[in-house]
C-alpha cells in the first residue's frame, strides 16, 4: 500500500469512528474500552488485552443529553452523553474517565445513571504534580485503576504486560512527534484537515497497526520534494480543532498548521515518559513532566511562553486559538497567554467553536480576514 | 474603471473608481444577500459612473454574499475592505467600528492603514443592526426614526439583556411600566454601544475612531458610542458603502499592481 493509500485509509477511519472501531474489534479480536478525554492511561487498557477507544465527542444532534447536561456545558461532553444514551457506545466494555474539569466530575455520576450498562472507572490526577507527594499519589492512582480494570476484565495484569504496552505507547508518542514535525514541512500534502484526521484516527485503531501506518506515511513524505509554501504558518492551541469542515477554511486560505498545542493532538504525545524507576513511575512521570496544559495545574503558567517558543522554533506567523465554547479551564488560561503573546507581538485569531456548529460563514470571514491581515 | 461590490446581510452597495482613483459612483440598496438587489445596485452605479460593462477592468466582491457572487475577479473580506475604504476616505484613522445588519466589528489599523487586529461578534445579534430593527418594531417606529426619538430622551434606562430576544421582552416590560419610547430607544443605543465597546477593548482601540456601516447613519447611536468609548467617534463619508469603496480601492490596487 502506498503512503497516499495509507493516508486515505486513516482519513476514512477518523471520519467514521463507529465503523472503524467495529472493524478493529473484528480484526484484533479484542474488546473495546472507552477513554474519556484527557490523558486516560491507555497503556493499562492495552495491557489488559483491550482496545482503547478515544471518546472525543462528535457531531450529532443533541436530543437526550439535555436530561443530564445543560446547554452551557462543553459540547464534547454533551455529545458523549448523547452517544451513551443513544447506544452508540454499546460496543464498549467500560470506560475510564479522568475528572479534570467540573463537567467531567459531574459526568462521572451522570454516566452511572444514564448509561448503567457500561461500567465507569474514574481517575483523579494530582493537583500538585511537582512535589514528591503528587508523584507518589499519581503512581498509586494508576495502580488503583489497574485494580479496577482487573475487576472488570477478570484478568490479572502483570508488570510485564504493562511494560510491553508502555513501550508500544512510548513508540507511538515518539512517532507522532516525528509525524507532526515532518507534516509541517509538507503543508501542500498534509493540510490542516488531513493533519487533524491522521492524528485523530489513532484513537479508534489498535496503536500497533496505527503507529506502523504513521511510520510509513512519514517515510513516504520524506521521499517527496519539499516545496516553498506561499501561505502562512500558524501554531494552534485549544481543546481540539473541530468540526473538521472548519479546517477546510484554513486550507482554502493557505493557512498551514506548523505545530499544535491541542488537547486532542500534541498534548497527548508531546511529553515523553519518565526513564527511571518502575513502569508506574515512568507513567506517572509523563503526567508530572507535562507543561503548558490548562488541565494540568502549574503555578508558573508556562503556556504563553511555550506558545511563543513554538512560534519562534517553527518560524510560524501567528497563533490561532480554538476556544471550545463553555470550556472553563481553557477560558481561564486565555487572558494570561493572550497578554504574553501580545507583548511578544504575535498576531492571534480567537475562534469560538463547538462540535455541533454547522454554519461557518462568520468563521470563514474571520479566518479569511486573518489570512489577508498576515499576507 | 474599478468596481467594488459589498453584498451584506441587509443591504447591497456598489462603488466605482475611475482611472484617477476618484469615486465615480456609489449606490446603496437596503436589500441584502439572497435577493437580486446586487443587480439593481450594480446597474444604478454603472449609470451614475456612465460606465459600460467593458469599461470595468477589475471587480472585487466583499460582504456575506461575496462567496456566491459570480461576477468578481477576486473576493476579499469586509474587514479588509472597511480598513481600505476608511483609510482611502479619511486620514490618521486608528480604529474602525463597523456595525452592519448582523455583524459588529472593531478593527485596529496599523501604520499604513492595514488591518493590525480585529474582533467580530459571534453568531448572536446583540450589538448589531438587527438588534435595532427588533427594538424599532417593539417601539412601533421605523428604524430611521430611532435616532430622533432617542435624542428626546431625558432619563437613563438600562437595557440589561445582551440577548436580542430577551432584550425585546425587557423593552416590552419597560413600556408596560410606563417608560417613554425616547428613553427606551436611548437605552437600546447604549446597550449596543456598551457591547461594541467591550469588543473594541479587546483589540485595544485608540483614537481616531471612525464608525462605518449602516448603523452609523443613526446619529444618536454615534453619540452613545462616543460616550462609551470616551473619545470622539467620527462617521465615515458614505458610511454604508465604505466596504464597497474599499473593495473598489482593492480592485484598483490589484489591477495596477498587475500592470506593473
Amino acid at each position: 500500500m502506498s503512503y497516499q493509500d495509507i493516508i486515505k485509509k486513516l482519513e476514512t477511519a477518523a471520519l467514521h469512528p463507529a465503523k472503524t472501531v467495529t472493524e478493529q474489534i473484528r480484526k484484533t479480536g479484542k474488546d473495546a474500552f472507552g477513554c474519556f478525554p484527557i490523558y486516560t492511561p491507555e497503556e493499562i487498557i492495552y495491557a489488559a488485552g483491550l482496545l482503547p477507544v478515544g471518546m472525543w465527542g462528535g457531531k450529532t444532534e443533541l436530543k437526550l443529553a439535555d436530561k443530564y447536561l445543560q446547554s452551557f456545558c462543553c459540547s464534547i461532553m454533551r455529545s458523549n452523553i448523547e452517544y451513551g444514551l443513544k447506544g452508540t457506545y454499546n460496543m464498549l466494555k467500560g470506560i475510564i474517565l479522568p475528572t479534570f474539569c467540573d463537567t467531567l466530575k459531574c459526568i462521572c455520576e451522570n454516566w452511572k445513571a444514564a448509561v448503567p450498562h457500561i461500567p465507569i472507572v474514574p481517575i483523579v490526577y494530582p493537583q500538585n504534580r511537582s512535589i514528591d507527594a503528587g508523584f507518589v499519589y499519581m503512581t498509586e492512582e494508576l495502580q488503583r485503576v489497574k485494580g479496577e480494570m482487573e475487576k472488570i476484565t477478570g484478568r490479572t495484569l502483570s508488570d510485564d504486560d504493562l511494560e510491553e504496552a508502555w513501550e508500544l505507547y512510548e513508540e507511538y508518542r515518539r512517532t507522532m512527534r516525528e509525524f507532526t514535525d515532518t507534516a509541517a514541512e509538507y503543508p501542500q500534502i498534509i493540510g490542516a484537515k488531513r493533519r487533524h484526521l491522521l492524528i485523530k484516527a489513532g484513537y479508534f485503531m489498535d496503536k500497533r497497526e496505527y503507529t506502523q501506518d504513521i511510520r510509513e506515511i512519514i517515510a513516504g513524505l520524506k521521499d517527496e520534494e519539499k516545496k516553498p509554501f506561499a501561505g502562512n504558518r500558524v501554531v494552534v492551541t485549544g481543546l481540539l480543532a473541530e468540526p473538521a469542515e472548519l479546517l477546510d477554511i484554513f486550507e482554502e486560505n493557505q493557512l498551514a498548521f506548523a505545530a499544535d498545542d491541542l488537547a486532542q493532538e500534541s498534548r497527548q504525545f508531546r511529553t515523553p515518559g519518565g526513564t527511571e524507576g518502575s513502569v508506574w513511575q515512568r507513567m506517572a512521570g509523563r503526567i508530572c513532566d507535562q507543561r503548558g496544559d490548562t488541565f494540568l495545574y502549574e503555578e508558573e503558567k508556562s503556556r504563553g511562553q511555550m506558545l511563543i517558543d513554538m512560534v519562534k522554533e517553527k518560524e510560524a506567523d501567528a497563533v490561532v486559538i480554538f476556544m471550545m465554547k463553555f470550556c472553563d479551564p481553557e477560558e481561564f488560561d486565555y487572558p494570561i497567554y493572550k497578554k504574553e503573546l501580545e507583548a511578544a507581538g504575535i498576531p492571534m485569531l480567537y475562534l469560538e467553536i463547538d462540535q455541533q456548529m454547522d454554519s461557518f460563514e462568520q468563521i470563514r470571514t474571520r479566518v479569511q480576514s486573518f489570512a489577508e491581515m498576515l499576507a | 474603471m474599478y468596481l467594488g461590490i459589498d453584498i451584506g446581510s441587509s443591504s447591497s452597495k456598489v462603488a466605482i473608481l475611475d482611472e484617477q482613483k476618484r469615486i465615480a459612483a456609489v449606490s446603496v440598496l437596503n436589500l441584502g444577500t439572497g435577493t437580486d438587489a446586487y443587480e439593481e445596485v450594480m446597474k444604478d452605479a454603472m449609470e451614475q459612473a456612465g460606465a459600460r460593462k467593458e469599461d470595468i477592468k477589475f471587480v472585487v466582491a466583499t460582504g456575506y454574499g461575496r462567496i456566491n457572487f459570480k461576477g468578481a475577479d477576486k473576493q476579499i473580506t469586509e474587514i479588509t475592505c472597511h480598513a481600505k475604504g476608511a483609510s482611502f476616505l479619511m486620514e490618521d484613522i486608528h480604529t474602525i467600528i463597523d456595525i452592519g445588519g448582523q455583524d459588529a466589528k472593531a478593527i485596529k489599523l496599523g501604520e499604513n492603514g492595514q488591518v493590525a487586529n480585529f474582533v467580530m461578534n459571534e453568531k448572536c445579534a446583540a450589538g448589531t443592526g438587527r438588534f435595532l430593527e427588533v427594538m424599532a418594531r417593539v417601539l412601533g417606529c421605523r428604524i430611521d426614526e430611532l435616532s430622533s426619538f432617542a435624542e428626546k430622551s431625558t432619563k437613563e434606562i438600562s437595557i440589561s439583556s445582551v440577548c436580542t430576544v430577551f432584550a425585546e421582552s425587557e423593552v416590552i416590560s419597560r413600556l408596560s411600566a410606563g417608560e417613554k419610547v425616547s428613553d427606551v430607544a436611548r437605552g437600546a443605543h447604549m446597550a449596543i454601544a456598551k457591547r461594541v465597546m467591550g469588543m473594541a477593548g479587546r483589540v485595544g482601540y485608540e483614537p481616531k475612531v471612525v464608525m462605518t456601516g449602516g448603523v452609523a447613519l443613526n446619529q444618536d447611536m454615534v453619540r452613545c458610542m462616543s460616550k462609551e468609548m470616551g473619545c470622539e467617534v467620527a462617521v465615515a463619508p458614505y458610511c454604508q458603502a465604505v466596504g464597497a469603496i474599499g473593495a473598489a480601492v482593492s480592485a484598483y490596487d490589484i489591477s495596477h499592481k498587475k500592470e506593473k
